[in-house]
């Protein structure tokens, strides 16, 4: 067979590979460290408060002393948007943070002892996936209450049973390595082996899953609020964008609505992004396959 | 054949473990007694007993007292007994269909659920019709220029529409088709087939779309893995066009990954009908929930919870079984 | 000579690539008469598979074609400009290397055998099937009508390159061309394949090009042979007279490295040092010159072009095998024990019949 020409396969093939992390990357990193240190650091912002109503006029659309306008109450659409981040922020990364933590040692455990601790938990984890994300959330936070911890925390539950999936099958991957049997032979107990040799592996495509997982939680608040079942107190994007699409709002002041959508989207598709980019790159070195 | 029976089992199995932990859920969180009698249970019956308070009776619309009914609650649902015997109870009334009583009207759940599952089925359908009917042009057309403008663009759009969360698409929607340039229904207009499908067009475009965008990409990608492979080449050299490539030869092997994806993608559809159907007003399934959900109203929130996760076992299962037909070489093995 | 049926004159073929034009086919000429075969002999890289896809319009997109090819007074590229529909398939075919992977995995072997025929001949589809059902048996696959419906993966490697085979057949071609058809089988069952190829060259008059690396494969079966290198033509001359009358140093060099029968046993494989050259940074001189042992100096800064040295004999080369000029240059190697392009004579290996 002739060489093949010494075209570079990613141009030919049309099939992205980032061989380094990329311009975008840090793009969409800088917004996201943006974004959580003006959560963080919001009460001590030189901003409005985002609860006192008459800081503007009514339903002012965006100006310089407003600059997100205000909503129906005259308060300040700005301060809220960042205020509304709060919540987002906590609520998707303590999930997702719950989620690993269960979710990844529930599928490590099946994944390396296998037999019938497999089969329970991959059973359990199956049932659980049988409920639509939206309606399990739905049903514990209906049943249990709605405050921040227990929102987290359901969203957490919900988190676990993909993860364990994922986990599982890395679990599975790794361990017919031969690494894990060399272990074996030199006597480490099986504690061991997990936690020194098949944690890191499986460390890697779960710490690039965390910012696709912070993305998809912080969605799925902003759906349970929009609903209505987010927390109670205080306010999230969610809970932002179904106060401002009532009909009369959308017509008076479209931006009430539109703040809230647009700093979501960016905030997902920055994390989708950073998330994307950080999967491809490990994936290219960690297990050698890479689309080049 | 021992292959299909055994694999019903395990259907009848999932079933029952995903009713048994909707069924406990309903019993350990929050009040038992609550969950199922409603705001009756607040009353303090052994106040009542001792004198201290009034038995406000006719809540509901029986003539005992609260405490009277909560005692023949507790003893109609067999509130005394241990869990799995009561849940044993559940199953059985629900196969007879009997899903219980509805808090807030009195209304058989059941009623409800028929009356509100078709319209919610009616969305899903559309939805995936119209992300089946966008994606796979879509895909195929930028497949077969890949790489070049069209199909960048196409992924770059792709992904800005799956950071868009559906209630976000939706209000966008809204705002443009019905609020400002009115081309839509506001509320859900039932009276013949032709107003209902109407007024489902938006939702089920909002639901759809992102859909389409994940169908998009995955079958873009598998496209183009495709046409690179050796029997493409074959078919070239035995002189066949470009379009009876992509259609008889290159397009069968690629529609795995979205297949798979089809059954997987149904938990998003369900999740996502729930919110578009609060956005549009739809009186399907999902509000139901949603409503019932907020005003406590367990047995709904039940039946519906029940209703919905069996649907989604049994529509992974016809998928997987779908699967096999599609790609010879696993038919074999399974 | 009648006039040929394939007519190729002065082909190039160059990709455009970052580090620069990489020239995979560097005027190449050849013509091929009616029911001949063609053997194309060389290395991986030598030019030999993109001289296959050019003729058979395979070429990607970002590939730059000059030269003339013409097929029974027919201009090819032409065709393949205006997008001409029923001649590949047709009127010329092409076998590749891998059975297993030029079949389509997820449709049945009778259909893929079908589709020429429908397509091109307009067959309807019951006599499409009946037509694969005889060409599978033509091509000597028993139980033809279970075999119709069945995988690719259900069937053992020869049994698919039969297949493919039958597939390439299916229009009645006048030119087959195969490219390595037996390189990923079994060695039993290359013998079966070469000759069923021979088989049905004979009895359809059909000519072919046989492309290989191994000039074993083409010994008993070409009538010409084409030895390429880099890009270029090395050696071409019929078959029995390359054979007896090599001048090539490279042609030389590939029939030792074929393994004899009446070798002493234990002796050792003789490989030619060296691998074959980056094709974008060519240089000079005559490509093969660094792992030549009869180079010379101005084999290192002069291209050799091709010569006839007699009627149906050509050989590019400064200092060729069996010439004054030849043994001249050898001793002179032998003498200093390294070639001007500093190959070091002991590589060469000494086995039996060898001569130094």
């Amino acid at each position: 067979m002739d060489t093949p020409p010494q075209v570079d396969p990613a141009e030919q093939f049309g099939v992205v590979v980032a061989r380094r992390l990329g311009f975008g990357f840090w793009i969409a990193a800088a917004w996201i460290i943006i974004i959580v240190a003006a959560a963080a650091l919001a009460p001590w912002l030189p901003i409005a408060d985002p609860n006192e109503t008459g800081v503007g006029g009514r339903m002012d659309g965006p100006g310089w002393s407003n600059w997100f306008g205000t909503d129906n109450n005259g308060r300040d659409m700005f301060a809220r948007t960042i205020w509304g981040a709060r919540v987002s922020l906590i609520v998707g990364f303590f999930s997702v943070l719950l989620g690993i933590c269960v979710g990844g040692t529930l599928g490590m455990v099946a994944g390396y002892f296998r037999g019938i601790v497999d089969r329970i938990i991959s059973f359990s984890v199956f049932v659980l996936l049988a409920y639509p994300g939206l309606v399990l959330a739905l049903l514990i936070v209906g049943l249990a209450g709605q405050t921040l911890p227990i929102v987290a925390m359901t969203l957490g539950i919900v988190a676990i049973a993909p993860i364990a999936r994922l986990s599982r099958a890395t679990t599975l991957a790794y361990s017919e390595r031969e690494f894990v049997a060399a272990a074996r032979v030199l006597g480490a107990t099986d504690r061991r082996i997990m936690v020194r040799e098949l944690l890191p592996n499986v460390l890697i495509p779960m710490g690039a899953l965390t910012l696709l997982g912070m993305a998809i939680t912080i969605v799925a608040e902003g759906g349970l609020a929009f609903l209505g079942l987010s927390v109670e107190e205080g306010f999230s994007w969610g809970k932002m964008i179904v106060l401002g699409s009532s009909p009369r709002t959308l017509r008076e002041g479209p931006w009430v609505a539109m703040f809230p959508i647009g700093a979501m989207f960016v905030t997902v598709l920055a994390l989708n992004f950073a998330g994307d980019r950080l999967r491809e790159y490990f994936d290219v070195r960690e297990l050698g396959i890479g689309a080049a | 054949m021992i292959v299909l029976a055994r694999r019903l089992a395990q259907l009848v199995a999932v079933v029952l473990a995903v009713t048994f932990l909707a069924f406990t859920a309903m019993n350990t969180l929050g009040d038992p007694l609550f969950n199922v009698v409603g705001f009756v249970a607040a009353v303090d019956c052994d106040a009542v007993e001792a004198g201290e308070i009034e038995d406000i009776s006719g809540q509901g619309g029986t003539t005992l007292g609260d405490c009277a009914v909560v005692a023949e609650a507790r003893e109609e649902f067999h509130l005394n007994e241990p869990l799995p015997i009561r849940y044993g109870r559940w199953v059985g009334d629900l196969i007879r269909g009997d899903f219980g009583t509805s808090f807030k009207n009195r209304m058989p759940v059941s009623t409800v659920l028929a009356d509100r599952l078709p319209k919610s089925l009616l969305l899903m359908g559309m939805a995936e019709v119209f992300a089946v009917a966008l994606s796979v042009p879509w895909a195929i057309a930028a497949a077969y220029r890949a790489n070049r403008a069209m199909d960048r663009a196409s992924t770059i759009g792709a992904f800005g529409m799956l950071a868009l969360p559906n209630f976000a698409l939706g209000v966008i929607l809204f705002y443009f088709f019905v609020v400002k340039w009115q081309i839509f229904p506001s509320r859900f207009e039932d009276d013949n087939l032709a107003l209902r499908l109407k007024s489902l067009v938006l939702p089920a475009l909002t639901l759809g779309m992102p859909l389409a965008a994940t169908y998009f990409r995955l079958l873009r990608t598998d496209l183009i893995t495709t046409l690179q492979e050796d029997f493409v080449v074959m078919a070239k050299a035995k002189g066949l066009s470009n379009r009876w490539i992509m259609f008889r030869h290159a397009l069968r092997p690629s529609l795995f990954s979205m297949v798979t994806v089809f059954g997987l993608n149904t938990a998003a559809l369900i999740g996502g009908a729930l919110i578009v159907e609060q956005v549009f007003s739809i009186p399907g399934l999902g509000r139901a929930l949603v409503e019932a959900s907020i005003r406590d109203d367990y047995p709904v929130v039940l039946g519906a919870t029940v209703v919905i996760a069996t649907g989604f076992v049994i529509i992974n299962f016809a998928v997987d079984l779908a699967y096999s037909y599609l790609d010879p070489r696993v038919r074999r093995e399974s | 000579m009648a006039t040929p049926l394939l007519s190729v004159t002065d082909l190039q073929v160059g990709f455009a690539t970052e580090r620069g034009l990489l020239r995979a086919v560097d005027g190449v000429s050849f013509d091929l008469a009616e029911g001949q075969t063609l053997g194309i002999v060389g290395e991986s890289g030598s030019g030999k598979s993109v001289t296959a896809k050019t003729l058979m319009n395979l070429l990607p997109s970002y590939a730059r074609v000059e030269g003339s090819v013409m097929f029974d007074g027919r201009d090819v590229r032409a065709m393949a400009a205006e997008r001409e529909r029923h001649f590949w398939g047709v009127e010329m075919t092409m076998v590749f290397q891998d059975p297993m992977t030029s079949l389509n995995p997820v449709k049945k072997v009778g259909e893929q055998i079908a589709e020429s025929l429908r397509v091109h001949l307009k067959r309807s589809r019951r006599e499409a099937r009946d037509d694969a059902g005889d060409l599978l048996q033509q091509v000597g696959i028993p139980e033809s009508k279970k075999r119709l419906t069945q995988y690719p993966h259900e069937l053992s490697g020869g049994l698919r390159q039969r297949v493919v085979i039958a597939m390439a057949l299916a229009c009645s071609p006048r030119l087959l061309i195969a490219d390595e058809p037996t390189t990923a089988l079994d060695v039993t069952v290359q013998k079966h394949i070469l000759d069923l190829l021979d088989e049905l060259r004979e009895e359809r008059g059909m000519a072919m090009i046989l492309i290989t690396h191994d000039l074993g494969v083409v010994k008993g079966r070409a009538d010409q042979i084409m030895v390429m290198y880099a890009g270029r033509t090395m050696e071409q001359a019929d078959t029995a007279t390359l054979f007896s009358e090599m001048r090539h140093p490279y042609t030389e060099a590939l029939l030792e490295t074929i393994p004899r029968v009446d070798m002493a046993s234990h002796s050792r494989l003789v490989p030619i040092p060296g691998s074959p050259p980056d094709a974008v940074d060519l240089g000079q001189g005559c490509p093969f010159a660094e792992r030549c042992r009869y180079c010379s100096a101005s084999c290192l800064i002069d291209q050799p072009s091709l010569e006839q040295h007699r009627q149906g004999h050509a050989c590019a080369c400064h200092a060729p095998v069996g010439t004054d000029a030849g043994a001249a240059a050898h001793a002179a190697n032998h003498e200093t024990g390294v070639t001007p392009a500093g190959l070091d004579m002991g590589t060469f290996a000494t086995a039996v019949g060898e001569k130094t």
